[in-house]
């Protein structure tokens, strides 16, 4: 009998200590992230889809919870899912290595991006808990509604056929188009010379059109983004120059043609006078 | 043997095993090691933007320069840009304001007082720096005047180019996606343009061909080339609105009457 119960008792025992070397297994192999009561992970700045204005660059801003952040490759470092670091990823591009729960200075091209953040272990190993936020970058003021004048020429009628066309530009920053993505109050101005597109001034230049034709000549200066195309809302000015050809030649022709009117006068006065005295040569015969 | 013991040893063993497994890295005490994780090789940083460069180590802990103590298992790691110290970091992630060009980055492992690692732990890895976008096919094209076009003496010519970027001359060979533009008149150099502002011309009457082309700091056209052509007829007083003028005309009669004038003062004279 006491046998019995003691070989009962011993075979509770083994299947106790199976049962507790396969939750270990289990516990420390298959779920590993359940050994720490839940790292978690925030981006506290910027807001999703914010503007970040003005070409500054993008100040991510992040908390760590139930998660210590430490330089991987330590000396007798022992990988686990509770220690490790934050990898930060630009645009689904690998970009940096965080260690320290402080602001990150991200320069950034105008355009939207998309910034992640994921908690790895210190092997490398990534837990599946990450954060990200998109944000869109502009040279521009992150608010504001675009405007557009032209400063000069005035209306109306001017002698030059080269004319600068001076534009006050507010709440838009002017910048040099070579293809980059289109972002908020940011791009450059076209100018049409009667409704053709005819130049793209340089950021903040002057526009110089040059060799404009007599008449009257509208120019448009419309605002675009990068890819050219007109902002939503059309932000545009327009002036019309009535541009005087060359002078009439009235002087010279009122000069010559009083001088034909005095050679006239003298001419109909000799023959006059010729004609007269032909008369008073006639009189005395026709009496005698 | 007694079961519980039995059990007692399974379990230890289990333990054991399991905490060899969990971390590998204190079985035995490695050398330090230095590796870049990035940029890539070769890589291409656009848009002038600093280069950031993410470094991992082993067996090594970064601590702040001049902390006192040092050790070879810690320190810092040394940053060479082109073979010159440039700076030194005690974090994983450094980042570099580079110009355009290629560049090398060398990093060392050193201890506290700056002295290097026995043996000497280095890596290295050579980047592109470009002021323009890091992809993307350079492209060139002018939208004013049109084909064909009649225009005056004074004239200008406005094009876009897109995917690279307007630099001014002399600045490093094989920059990807920078440089500048080369204008060829009639077939021969007429000038190079640094920036997009429109090409100003001042032509003689008749046909004209000008030739816009992409062409790197050194001058070499693009590979494969990047060009664009427009033929233009100049001539002078395009759309000039010239008036009658009728003092030719009054002249002639003012020239007529001075001889009547003549005429008649002659015979007047020839009269009497």
């Amino acid at each position: 009998m006491m046998s019995g119960g003691r070989r009962s008792a011993d075979r509770r025992a083994v299947l106790l200590a199976v049962t507790v070397l396969l939750g270990i297994v289990l516990f420390a192999g298959a779920s590993p992230s359940a050994a720490a009561a839940g790292p978690s992970l925030s981006i506290l700045a910027p807001t999703n889809d914010q503007i970040v204005g003005n070409g500054t660059p993008v100040i991510v801003s992040f908390a760590v919870a139930n998660f210590v952040l430490v330089q991987p490759g330590r000396v007798g470092q022992v990988a686990g899912p509770s220690e490790g670091h934050v990898d930060l990823y630009l645009d689904g591009v690998y970009s940096r290595l965080l260690t320290r729960v402080e602001p990150v200075s991200l320069p950034l091209e105008s355009g939207p991006h998309t910034i992640r953040l994921e908690l790895v272990q210190d092997n490398g190993t990534a837990l599946n808990v990450s954060a990200s936020v998109r944000v869109i970058t502009t040279h521009g003021p992150a608010v504001g509604t675009p405007t557009i004048t032209i400063v000069s020429p005035k209306p109306g009628p001017t002698i030059s056929h080269d004319l600068y066309f001076a534009l006050e530009v507010t709440n838009f920053t002017l910048v040099d188009a070579h293809g980059q993505p289109n972002a908020p109050n940011e791009g450059h101005v076209q100018l049409f010379l009667n409704g053709v597109l005819h130049q793209e001034p340089r950021a903040y230049d002057l526009g110089f059109i040059v060799d404009m034709p007599d008449g009257n000549s509208t120019v448009i200066a419309r605002l675009v983004n990068n890819d050219n195309t007109p902002l939503t809302p059309d932000v545009s000015a327009s002036v019309t120059v009535r541009i005087l050809g060359a002078a009439d030649p009235t002087a010279s022709e009122q000069v010559t043609a009083g001088v034909s009117l005095i050679l006239a006068l003298i001419l109909l006065v000799l023959l006059l006078r010729r004609r007269n005295a032909a008369r008073r040569v006639a009189q005395p015969n026709e009496k005698s | 043997m007694n079961a519980r013991v039995l059990a007692f040893i399974v379990v230890t063993v289990g333990v054991l095993i399991l905490s060899g497994i969990a971390a590998p890295n204190v079985r035995a005490a490695s050398a330090p090691t230095l590796s870049i994780v990035s940029p890539t090789p070769n890589a291409v940083i656009g848009n002038g933007s600093p280069v950031v460069v993410v470094f991992a180590v082993t067996n090594f802990n970064l601590t702040d320069p001049g902390n006192g103590t040092s050790s070879p298992d810690s320190g810092h790691v040394d940053v060479f840009v082109d073979g010159g110290w440039t700076a030194n970091a005690s974090v994983n992630t450094i980042v570099l304001a580079l110009p355009s060009g290629p560049h090398t980055i060398r990093l060392q492992l050193v201890t506290d007082n700056g002295s290097a690692l026995n043996p000497n732990v280095t890596a290295s890895v050579a980047v592109m720096v470009t002021l323009g976008p890091a992809g993307g096919t350079p492209g060139l094209s002018i939208f004013f005047p049109r084909e064909g076009a009649l225009v005056g003496t004074d004239s200008t010519v406005s094009f876009r180019v897109t995917n690279f970027v307007l630099v001014a001359p002399g600045g490093p060979a094989g920059v990807p996606n920078e440089g500048h533009v080369r204008v060829l008149l009639d077939g021969a150099s007429y000038a190079d343009l640094t920036d997009d502002a429109p090409l100003h011309l001042n032509l003689k009457d008749g046909a004209h061909t000008v030739t816009l082309q992409l062409v790197d700091n050194a001058g070499r056209p693009l590979n494969p080339d990047v060009s664009v052509s427009l033929l233009i007829t100049v001539q002078a007083l395009v759309g000039r609105v010239t008036p009658f003028d009728a003092t030719p005309y009054l002249a002639l009669v003012n020239i007529l009457l001075g001889l009547g004038i003549l005429a008649a003062i002659y015979r007047k004279l020839e009269a009497k």
